[in-house]
């Protein structure tokens, strides 16, 4: 019994180990030190754990891109420390990062960044062939799903900007992830095609038990947060 | 990965590559065959070639023996040197001699005598040997110098003399001193030499003599007799050049013919080896150039979690192909070279061989190996600067 307990424990001790993305007073070094006092996350200890719905309500010029950025382990211009698994990132090797973002981090970012010569369809295809989480017929439904089925064979330059944004959601979605980072997904999108994508999220984060980390502008109503923090 | 459109550094890289590693294992061939050819392989007497050398006489020289002479000191350093198994001076008898062949033969001459080593001598019969007081003299005496008499000897009335009758003749040897000491041995010969031109009495004889008439002991000799593994040997050669020692010219012949052909197929090897260098160069250029057009892509794909060194062996894996191809076409060019070398222009000589040796082969997968390996280290490391 008692053991038995023990045991409980430890995998719980397990679980919030491995699936943890820690903030330890993290800033960019291109900041002013004044943004402490505004900020609730720069120079904070934060904790983001599986499974939770994180917003993050940010206006222009406050780091959101640089705060998702260096979650995804783009750019490493910051003070303090971003930990996986209690791991820094700024110990990951390339090779560290290539399986961090394969396996276990998701994002779509702002600015999309799709292969402009290469069509919706292979665009999502390369991602998805990483590490499949789904087969290949699933990018069909999804993009059907989203209102960009007829696009799947379009080059992705010729797409205007809110088909390109549906295309990185549904790449970000092809693969296994513990995290999905969200920036500011829905700017070129109206509130329908937006609340269709969200809601095609929540499903397959949910399917992943994985938390989902949102920065956008304002609130958006239609995403059911768990916790709230102001950049 | 989107190559570009200027392909031609890439296919000037590959010509180059293929012109060079074509240079440098041609010339890898050509020099084992100059080796195999000309090399100390042939049969000859226990292995060892034998050549007698001397000081070089000069005007300047001229005159004065202490020049023109070995000293024990030179001895010594000749012995010294790893491509000399041996040395020995040969002795000339600093006294005056005259031979004269008796009553049959009515033929008198001064003469010279010499002696050397015995293990030096070709032929050695048992009975050449010497003790003090005894009365006869073996001799042996140079093939070459029978041939010479018997070319004059019908001139002068003389019989013209087979070996085995030279043999048999028995002459006297008369040593004069300075003070008018006399005293006549007899000698016959015993054995002909073909390696040595001269004439021959045993060791202890003559230095008894030169010291009975010629009040000397000292080892001054006029030439020497060098056992050495191979008489064509580069460094033998440029050493007796360097102390301007004269050397018996025919022996030696191969030997100038094999340094100035060695000299060309290793410049010629160099001059492969920097096109292969250059070539190299050139396809690192382009991979440079070939990796900074599809930064964006490369990018793009590590931002998605594709990994450096999945992304390095792809990429690698576009150009192994092709530099595997140049060294073996490059192989296969040198190998039909060889063939037709040894087949029209050596007859098929035994020596060689019409397949190529496996040093060149061996030169044509480090080739690969290294070429491979750089390129592959420098595209990850262009890689990993991207994530």
């Amino acid at each position: 019994m008692l053991s038995s307990i023990f045991d409980i424990q430890h995998s719980i001790f397990n679980i919030i180990i491995v699936m943890q993305l820690q903030l330890q007073q993290v800033l960019p070094v291109y900041f002013e030190n004044d943004h402490r006092t505004q900020s609730e996350v720069w120079r904070h200890d934060l904790t983001f754990t599986k499974g939770e719905y994180v917003k993050i309500v940010a206006p222009s010029g406050s780091g959101k891109s640089s705060l998702m950025h260096f979650l995804y382990g783009l750019r490493n211009e910051y003070n303090g420390s971003i930990l996986y698994n209690s791991n820094s990132l700024k110990n990951f090797s390339p090779e560290d990062f290539a399986s961090y973002r394969k396996d276990h981090i998701s994002i779509v970012l702002q600015d999309m960044r799709l292969f402009p010569e290469q069509t919706v369809w292979e665009n999502i295809e390369l991602k998805r062939q990483l590490n499949p989480f789904h087969p290949a017929e699933k990018i069909r439904e999804m993009a059907e799903r989203l209102g960009i089925g007829n696009k799947l064979s379009s080059k992705c330059r010729t797409c205007s900007y809110g088909e390109q944004q549906r295309v990185a959601i549904i790449r970000a979605l092809m693969q296994p992830y513990d995290f999905l980072l969200l920036d500011e997904p829905f700017s070129h999108l109206d509130d329908k095609n937006s609340q269709n994508a969200m809601q095609l999220m929540l499903e397959e984060s949910k399917l992943r038990n994985a938390a989902i980390i949102f920065a956008d502008l304002e609130r958006i109503d239609y995403f059911p947060f768990t916790r709230l923090f102001h950049l | 990965m989107q190559t570009g459109t200027n392909t031609s550094s890439r296919w000037f890289s590959y010509v180059g590559l293929g012109i060079g590693v074509l240079l440098l294992l041609c010339s890898i061939q050509m020099y084992i065959n100059i080796q195999q050819l000309l090399g100390g392989d042939s049969p000859r007497k226990e292995g060892y070639d034998y050549i007698s050398i001397s000081k070089t006489i000069t005007n300047e020289t001229m005159g004065q023996l202490e020049k023109n002479l070995f000293n024990e000191n030179d001895i010594k350093d000749i012995a010294a040197k790893p491509f000399v198994q041996g040395v020995s001076p040969l002795i000339a008898n600093r006294f005056r001699v005259q031979l004269s062949a008796g009553d049959i033969i009515p033929f008198s001459t001064d003469m010279f005598l010499e002696s050397l080593d015995n293990n030096f001598i070709d032929t050695v019969p048992p009975n050449f040997t010497w003790q003090e007081g005894q009365n006869f003299i073996p001799i042996i005496f140079s093939s070459d110098f029978l041939e010479i008499y018997n070319v004059f000897a019908p001139g002068y009335g003389l019989p013209q003399l087979s070996e085995a009758t030279a043999s048999q003749v028995v002459v006297y040897i008369t040593c004069f001193g300075p003070n008018g000491e006399k005293q006549t041995f007899r000698g016959s010969i015993v054995a002909f030499s073909d390696r040595i031109n001269s004439i021959i009495v045993p060791k202890n004889f003559l230095n008894w003599a030169n010291n009975t008439f010629g009040h000397t002991t000292d080892v001054k000799a006029s030439r020497l007799y060098i056992k050495t593994k191979d008489a064509n040997s580069p460094d033998f050669l440029s050493y007796l050049q360097q102390k301007d020692y004269k050397v018996n010219k025919d022996k030696t012949k191969f030997g100038r013919i094999k340094q100035v052909l060695q000299g060309i197929f290793s410049g010629l090897g160099i001059f492969g080896l920097l096109v292969v260098v250059l070539a190299l160069m050139l396809f690192s250029f382009y991979l440079q150039l070939m990796i900074a057009r599809s930064k964006d892509n490369l990018q793009l794909l590590l931002m998605l979690g594709y990994s450096p060194n999945w992304l390095s062996r792809n990429v690698s894996k576009q150009f192994i192909p092709v530099y595997v191809l140049v060294v073996l076409a490059a192989l296969v060019f040198t190998e039909v070279m060889q063939w037709a070398f040894h087949h029209f222009a050596m007859f098929d000589r035994p020596e060689l061989s019409s397949i190529l040796h496996w040093s060149v082969l061996g030169t044509a997968v480090v080739l690969i190996a290294l070429s491979l390996f750089t390129n592959y280290r420098m595209v990850r490391r262009l890689l990993y600067k991207l994530v």
